[in-house]
């Protein structure tokens, strides 16, 4: 805006605007994520809160240093390190979740040119790149709930130091999450147990009655498109419940299925976000349910217990094509109706 | 219940500001006319027409009403005097579409009585339609709902294609331009004797009064004046920017049949705002001349906000002023706020269609806000009305894609309502960026048509 003659000034039209803008919508999803936060806290104790500090301030910190003219203001970088820290184990050393910080906003995110330019979800990228550094701790590092002291003391795997392995320390932790126990034979626990969260998993994603609840909140407020964890969660239960009715002893039914394991997190909060899913309403549906079909083929048919992390990133790779395949036909160019 | 498919996705509901309040509230009464200046400009080129032919020389003494210019072509108007006076000068002045416009400079006598001139009125009921017709143009009227083109112009294309309805707008193309409640309660009249008329001219036989919920009430009080003399429907629609444009508003109502208004889409009837029809009915029974019209003078910067009946030719700054213009004013827009232009003067003379100038305050106009990038969150393709995707045209305007936003992206139907702009978080002057990209690629075709023909 230039000042005009006389004092006038010049701006574009619309002179009015709604008001939304990006920062408004990282406090609402901060909003949606923070009762399934402090579950997190109660349930797993001082190892939950020094993953997901650990993970924000690395987040944070990686963002000041590559970026120091962009004023922190939007608050992407802490939402980023939020989500991260939620998806990863609660007992992982605290400074393998300080380079998957780093990596997720240095790699995720500024490299692919900053805000609006991530492919992939930068959190998500964090956390692949974790899985293939430190295969081993992010397949152990898992807490039993509720275990007795986590109030008051880190368990020792949380303070290993830098590139030294913990070694037996796994081992002493005893948890194991219900997918990967299941995979060895195990049965699922009672599925009230699944949606209340009061299970072994990642630091954020057990409650599933809670994550649903924010990712409510999210659709409420226009945060979050509804169609996409719909249409994900849709394609996951008709997949899982079509499998359990083939074949019930090897296949989990579809509440089981849509209760365990990074499920719920992943499609309220990873895959609804903007910048790696369609834009085109039509598109949001196909990329829900390609995410969801392939969730439940990885789990069930991978060798890994968990297709979450791996569907959301297969689905981000489709977005363009997707994007390209939707595009709306202008008004008048097909009968409305 | 499944709701009804809308039959124009997307649009935004606004809630009013509180200036857009004040001048609806200010412009319930009828309109208080303006003084004349001291000196009347009078560009022969007026609203979106061609430039008129003028047939007064230097010198010459006029009374107001009499023709100053004669239509020169189909897409061009008369132009009346709008006072009795003398005709300074005809002088060229440079206009916007980069070439020199005349302009006739008319002073006004000083205490003269204004008496106009009363050509031949004409009786709808009698006379043919081609006779109607050219007594619309005869009074050089243009479209005042915002598209500024020759009323006869619109009204024999509507009658070349055989419509059967005339859908009467009183909703508007923009917020803020407040004429349809005013007009409705205090010309009910001139709107009756106006609709005779374009039906006549037209060929239409039923008219849709079509409004939004707060106008309802104004709107009924028509309806019972009219009833028995008019084959006239009301339709409510729900509030939503831009169904007041044209195009959107005849896909509004075909999708609500009710009162046997056709479903479709095809071009089923004459859309003309309230205001025209009224201006219309003011002017045909005398068989007058338009030389002034109303104008909604709105925002936080004025202390008298309302509508005024404003001569032609009146200086933007003079008829501000006298609205009560305070001088520490941030912006001016010629037109409403979703739609108007940010005027750089206020020198410039009202011209025939300029139906709104809202003057902001420092509060209102605000401080600029930084545009960041594109997150990709798809709000703007929800609320396009015209089904575009901004987003994506956005960020081809940013590389100057321009052919790929028109041939692949159908820049070219875009409405430039805003509604992308309006909700984008980002702040991305989305509007601005496709005005630009239309104008370079037009720029790039009328070369590309010159290099064939050389």
């Amino acid at each position: 805006m230039k000042p005009g003659p006389r004092g006038l000034r010049l701006a574009p039209a619309p002179h009015l605007h709604g008001g939304g803008s990006v920062s408004r919508l990282m406090v609402h999803k901060v909003i949606a994520l923070a009762p399934v936060t402090v579950f997190a806290v109660t349930l797993f104790g001082l190892a939950a809160l020094a993953t997901l500090v650990t993970a924000m301030g690395a987040c944070l910190l990686a963002e000041r240093l590559s970026a120091p003219r962009v004023p922190p203001g939007d608050g992407t970088a802490l939402l980023t390190g939020l989500l991260l820290g939620l998806s990863l184990p609660p007992a992982l050393p605290l400074w393998m979740v300080a380079v998957g910080g780093f990596f997720a906003i240095l790699v995720g995110k500024q490299l692919f040119g900053g805000l609006g330019g991530p492919v992939f979800h930068p959190a998500l990228v964090g956390r692949v790149f974790l899985q293939a550094a430190f295969p081993t701790a992010m397949a152990h590092a898992w807490v039993v709930p509720f275990a007795g002291g986590r109030a008051s003391q880190l368990p020792d795997t949380s303070l290993a130091m830098p590139f030294l392995s913990p070694g037996a320390g796994y081992d002493a932790l005893g948890g194991a999450t219900p997918l990967a126990a299941a995979r060895l034979g195990e049965s699922f626990p009672p599925f009230v147990d699944l949606w209340l969260g009061t299970v072994a998993g990642a630091v954020g994603e057990t409650s599933a009655l809670l994550l649903l609840g924010g990712g409510l909140y999210l659709v409420a407020v226009r945060a979050a498109d509804w169609r996409i964890p719909v249409a994900l969660l849709g394609a996951v239960a008709a997949l899982s419940g079509l499998l359990h009715g083939l074949d019930p002893l090897r296949h989990p039914d579809a509440v089981t299925a849509l209760g365990s394991g990074g499920l719920m997190l992943g499609a309220w909060f990873f895959a609804t976000d903007p910048g790696s899913a369609p834009m085109t309403r039509r598109g949001r549906w196909v990329y829900g349910v390609a995410i969801g079909l392939l969730v439940v083929v990885i789990r069930q048919f991978s060798g890994q217990p968990e297709g979450v992390m791996y569907a959301l990133l297969l689905g981000s790779a489709l977005v363009p094509h997707i994007d390209r395949w939707t595009q709306p036909a202008p008004l008048g160019w097909r009968t409305p109706r | 219940m499944l709701r009804r498919q809308p039959a124009f996705p997307g649009g935004i509901v606004l809630p009013a500001p509180g200036w857009l309040g004040r001048s609806r509230l200010a412009g319930d009464g009828a309109a208080w006319q303006l003084p004349f200046a001291s000196r009347l400009s009078l560009p022969l080129r007026q609203g979106a027409c061609t430039p008129a032919a003028a047939v007064v020389r230097d010198g010459e003494e006029v009374v107001r009403g009499q023709l100053l210019a004669r239509a020169d072509g189909a897409g061009s108007v008369p132009l009346h005097a709008p006072a009795s006076g003398m005709v300074q000068a005809i002088v060229e002045q440079a206009d916007l579409a980069g070439g020199t416009v005349p302009v006739i400079q008319l002073v006004p006598w000083p205490g003269d009585t204004q008496e106009q001139v009363v050509g031949t009125a004409l009786d709808p009921a009698s006379a043919s339609p081609a006779a109607v017709l050219e007594a619309i143009a005869a009074t050089g009227l243009v479209d005042l709902g915002g598209e500024r083109r020759p009323l006869h112009a619109r009204v024999g294309a509507a009658a070349g294609q055989g419509v059967g309805w005339l859908v009467l707008n009183g909703i508007g193309a923009e917020p803020g331009v407040a004429g349809a409640r005013a007009t409705l309660r205090t010309q009910a009249a001139e709107l009756m004797a106006g609709l005779r008329y374009l039906l006549k001219a037209s060929g239409a036989t039923r008219v849709v009064l079509a409004v939004e919920p707060h106008d309802e009430q104004v709107a009924r009080g028509f309806m019972a004046l009219a009833a028995g003399t008019l084959d006239l429907f009301l339709r409510v629609l729900p509030p939503r920017y831009p169904q007041g444009a044209d195009a959107l508003l005849l896909r509004a109502l075909a999708d609500t049949p009710a009162g046997g208004v056709p479903e479709s889409a095809g071009p089923w009837a004459l859309c003309v705002d309230v205001a025209t029809v009224a201006e219309a009915g003011r002017l045909l029974p005398w068989g007058l001349g338009m030389t002034d019209q109303v104008v909604t003078l709105a925002g936080g910067a004025l202390r008298e906000p309302g509508r005024y009946r404003v001569p032609l030719g009146t200086p933007l700054r003079f008829a501000l002023a006298q609205a009560g213009l305070d001088p520490g004013v941030a912006r001016v827009l010629g037109g409403g706020p979703m739609r108007g232009e940010a005027l750089a003067s206020l020198d410039a003379p009202i011209t025939k269609g300029a139906n709104a100038f809202i003057a902001m305050s420092q509060a209102e106009a605000g401080e600029p806000v930084p545009a960041m990038h594109c997150i990709r969150c798809g709000e703007c393709l929800v609320a396009c009305p015209v089904q575009l995707n901004p987003a994506e045209l956005g960020l081809l305007a940013r590389r100057a894609e321009y052919q790929v936003m028109h041939e692949k992206y159908h820049l070219d139907h875009c409405l430039e309502c805003g509604c992308c702009n309006y909700v984008c978080p980002s702040r991305i002057p989305l509007v601005e960026q496709f005005r630009a990209a239309r104008m370079q690629w037009r720029r790039r075709q009328q070369a590309t048509v010159g290099e064939d023909a050389a």
